[in-house]
């Protein structure tokens, strides 16, 4: 049989009964379908917590106080007995590749101006964060380069806070009382969004000096690193780490890398994608049932026409060929069409609902598209072997 | 006219004419239902789970932490500073309202432990008395920390028993000295094993008296206070007292944040929830694909059965009964289906409870009751079609086709 003929009969087989070739079809479009819907939410959502982090700049790392090994909370953020100095946070400024260290500490106080008050975050940082954090001011400038020690009293507001404070009008040279001290408004930042549950825009940046005396500490919470960028971030958290236990005499503090976080989180949410595909292919499966049970039918209702096949020359091993040829046609073209399916549901979604990020994960798309032939395949197996199995003779009897 | 039992046996022995088909469809139809219960039931246990570990904390507690967001109403201030502390004395004054059973202050940090040469850097836990009844942490040997004398810094402690196994191994430890940063501790007390308590392991952490914390960290600064009120009824009570309380030795300033524990049960309560349907959901597209393949080969078994149909109307069948000759077999079918599922997904939990034996699993009612439902409806649903066409088949022509 040549190649052509063994097309003809199976287009034939599947297009004499259109109804049910559509409705096997269907059972498995909509497995399929499934999948790269699920899977392009789960793909959607990882890179957006992905971009969440690499706005922040991709060649940071950093240190916190407190040896940890997991990336839960320690007590370590909000006491210590080693504290994380600013001088310690100084001395990483020298080492060679690092571009800009940022120093942070974090609280809550009472911030009035304009004859308004709010109760809100305070950032103490330096001057880095507009290079470290990729956040640009909106207006005037950020805190100046200065002795971090000696800071002067100036504030810049994050962009909601600004709106909450002074609505439209301009805060520059303005004074505003945080914590019951006095400081002068020298910029407002461009809104940046959230960051962790940290809301980068509801929040007013001081001088971190100034920022430790307020909350009577010694340690600061974080600092990061911002390192140039052909730097390896390996070596860089070498350097850091060994400049740092020179300082305390052991290792008392956690350096993370961006690249470690990130590799954490994106591993976490691949495993997440993964287990909601699984959940869309348990629809494949009954799919592939679907396909089994069809195929088995045909093979009974077609006895006679195995049987003149066979009487006509045919081997078995083409006749098997031709019920797997059918059985893979019927899975692929279902998996064709879930595949527009899922995608023409990916992007209504995306339509309907601009907040869920939505992304084919094309990986999945292609697996689940191969998984379909496969099913098609192997549903195909049972019932090709019996009609490949019919004895020619009693196959025409039964006419 | 046909009565109901005459209904089913025809459609079992219809059924039980092709058996490999039927099987077939009745794996379907299970595996859907199957997934759904099994789903669920993860689902379930999950926040069964989470709840008793809360259940366990009392839902008569407040957890207040210095500092309050205005602006956003998002995330409370877990763990900023503040220019004014919450301090031991804010906290003492609050156990005198009457809606307030007890309190318990508590400040954290980080500092080495340490037995000779062996050091671990652990959390350390300054609080009172109180701490262990409050968030239900018992001790296995020794006595947890000692009543009265708050403000008093005794050099006592409590360890974990993660933290004593990795410093004294099986060493007697009780009224022996362990260094905790530049000071020298005596161990009264080693907590249980069940010192795990919403995901938090007690177990690498070190309790000593609050005032103690507070001279080691060299911070007046409380990190939570949690606060049990009288009884459930006195819960709003005791919030309003304390708020009041606090901002009254504030001068004025309302600048802490009271979290009700119940409040965040129910939040994980309502999250698990909504988890647990949309796995279900999910799974339930696989009961629509069996609904397709009922559909599909009920289709065929009307085209093979067309003398049969044409004989039934001959013999004064109506459209009706014919039709519900098929309905009742694709609803049968799937109805033994979801039996079979049901069956499946009981084995699946079986297996699973023998390998898990902490993990509350247990199918939900509803669950049951709602898959088996969602079956009979779709099989209902995908054999109208086919029972149509049975139906509308012209007797003369179709015992004309043989």
């Amino acid at each position: 049989m040549l190649l052509q003929d063994h097309i003809h009969l199976t287009a034939g087989a599947i297009l004499a009964q259109r109804t049910r070739s559509l409705l096997t079809g269907l059972g498995i479009a909509v497995g399929i379908a499934a999948v790269v819907l699920l899977t392009a939410i789960g793909e959607g959502v990882q890179r957006f917590v992905v971009q969440e982090f690499t706005q922040f700049g991709t060649n940071l790392l950093a240190v916190s106080p407190g040896k940890t090994e997991t990336f839960g909370m320690s007590g370590a953020l909000v006491s210590n007995v080693r504290p994380l100095s600013l001088e310690d946070a100084q001395s990483l400024q020298q080492l060679p590749q690092v571009e800009a260290v940022v120093p942070f500490i974090q609280g809550n106080a009472q911030v009035e101006a304009n004859q308004r008050s709010r109760r809100t975050m305070v950032f103490g940082t330096g001057p880095g964060v507009p290079a470290v954090w990729s956040i640009e001011p909106a207006l005037g400038r950020f805190l100046p380069q200065e002795d971090w020690r000696r800071a002067r009293p100036f504030a810049v507001l994050g962009s909601k806070l600004r709106d909450e404070l002074f609505g439209n009008r301009s805060p520059l040279g303005e004074r505003i009382r945080i914590g019951g001290e006095t400081y002068r408004i020298i910029g407002s930042m461009q809104p940046k969004g959230q960051m962790l549950g940290f809301d980068l825009d509801d929040t007013v940046y001081i001088p971190v000096a100034r920022a430790m005396a307020m909350f009577d500490r010694e340690s600061l919470m974080e600092v990061d690193v911002l390192y140039a960028a052909d730097a390896d971030a390996d070596t860089l958290a070498d350097r850091v780490r060994r400049r740092l236990e020179q300082r305390h005499g052991s290792e008392d503090f956690t350096i993370v890398t961006q690249d470690q976080m990130l590799d954490v989180l994106s591993s976490v949410l691949e495993v997440l994608t993964l287990a909601v595909g699984a959940l869309g292919a348990i629809s494949l499966l009954v799919g592939g049932i679907g396909i089994l049970t069809i195929m088995t039918i045909s093979v009974r209702e077609r006895s006679a026409e195995v049987g003149l096949l066979r009487a006509l020359g045919s081997s078995r091993r083409q006749i098997l060929w031709l019920f797997l040829g059918e059985a893979t046609v019927l899975g692929m073209a279902g998996g064709f069409a879930g595949l527009s399916l899922g995608i023409c549901g990916a992007w209504l979604l995306g339509l309907l609902l601009p907040g869920l990020p939505v992304h084919i994960a094309w990986e999945y798309a292609l697996l689940a598209l191969s998984v379909a032939l496969l099913v098609g395949l192997t549903a195909g197996v049972a019932p090709a072997l019996r009609a490949a199995g019919l004895d020619p003779i009693e196959a025409l009897h039964s006419e | 006219m046909m009565r109901l039992p005459d209904l089913l046996r025809f459609a079992a022995g219809s059924l039980s004419g092709a058996r490999t088909r039927t099987g077939l469809m009745l794996l379907a139809m299970g595996i859907g239902v199957a997934s759904v219960v099994l789903l669920t039931a993860l689902g379930e246990g999950a926040r069964h789970y989470v709840v008793k570990e809360f259940a366990q904390l009392g839902t008569d507690l407040l957890i207040m932490m210095p500092g309050r967001n205005e602006t956003t109403g998002g995330a409370p201030p877990l763990f900023g500073e503040t220019p004014r502390d919450l301090t031991l004395q804010d906290a003492l004054a609050l156990q005198r309202h009457p809606s307030i059973r007890s309190i318990a202050p508590i400040s954290v940090g980080n500092a080495p432990v340490s037995r000779g040469a062996r050091e671990r850097e652990v959390t350390i836990i300054g609080s009172t008395a109180q701490f262990f009844p409050v968030r239900h942490v018992q001790v296995s040997s020794g006595s947890p920390l000692p009543a009265g004398e708050v403000e008093r810094a005794n050099n006592l402690v409590v360890l974990g028993h993660n933290l004593r196994r990795e410093l004294f191994d099986g060493e007697r430890v009780l009224g022996r000295w362990v260094r905790i940063n530049d000071r020298r501790f005596r161990i009264i007390g080693v907590l249980g094993n069940s010192g795990q308590s919403l995901g938090q392991d007690l177990g690498d952490m070190a309790i000593i008296p609050v005032a103690s914390a507070q001279q080691l960290f060299d911070s007046p600064s409380l990190f939570r206070v949690l606060i049990q009120a009288r009884s459930k009824e006195d819960l709003p009570g005791a919030e309003r007292a304390a708020r009041e309380i606090i901002r009254k030795r504030h001068d004025g300033e309302d600048d802490v944040t009271i979290i009700a524990q119940d409040a965040m049960l129910k939040t994980f309560d309502g999250i698990l929830r909504a988890l647990t349907y949309t796995v279900a959901g999910i799974a339930a597209i696989s009961l629509a694909v069996a609904g397709v393949l009922i559909m599909n080969v009920m289709l065929v078994a009307v085209a093979q059965r067309v003398p049969e149909i044409g004989l039934l109307k001959a013999l004064g069948a109506s459209e009706k009964e014919v039709l519900r000759v098929f309905l009742v077999e694709s609803t049968l079918l799937a109805g033994s289906g979801a039996l079979l599922g049901i069956l499946l997904a009981a084995s699946g939990i079986w297996v699973l409870r023998q390998l898990f034996p902490v993990f509350p699993l247990a199918a939900p009612l509803w669950s049951l009751f709602s898959s088996v439902g969602v079956a009979l409806l779709i099989g209902l649903l995908f054999g109208v079609l086919p029972a149509r066409r049975a139906a509308r088949l012209d007797p003369v022509q179709a015992l004309n086709r043989r």
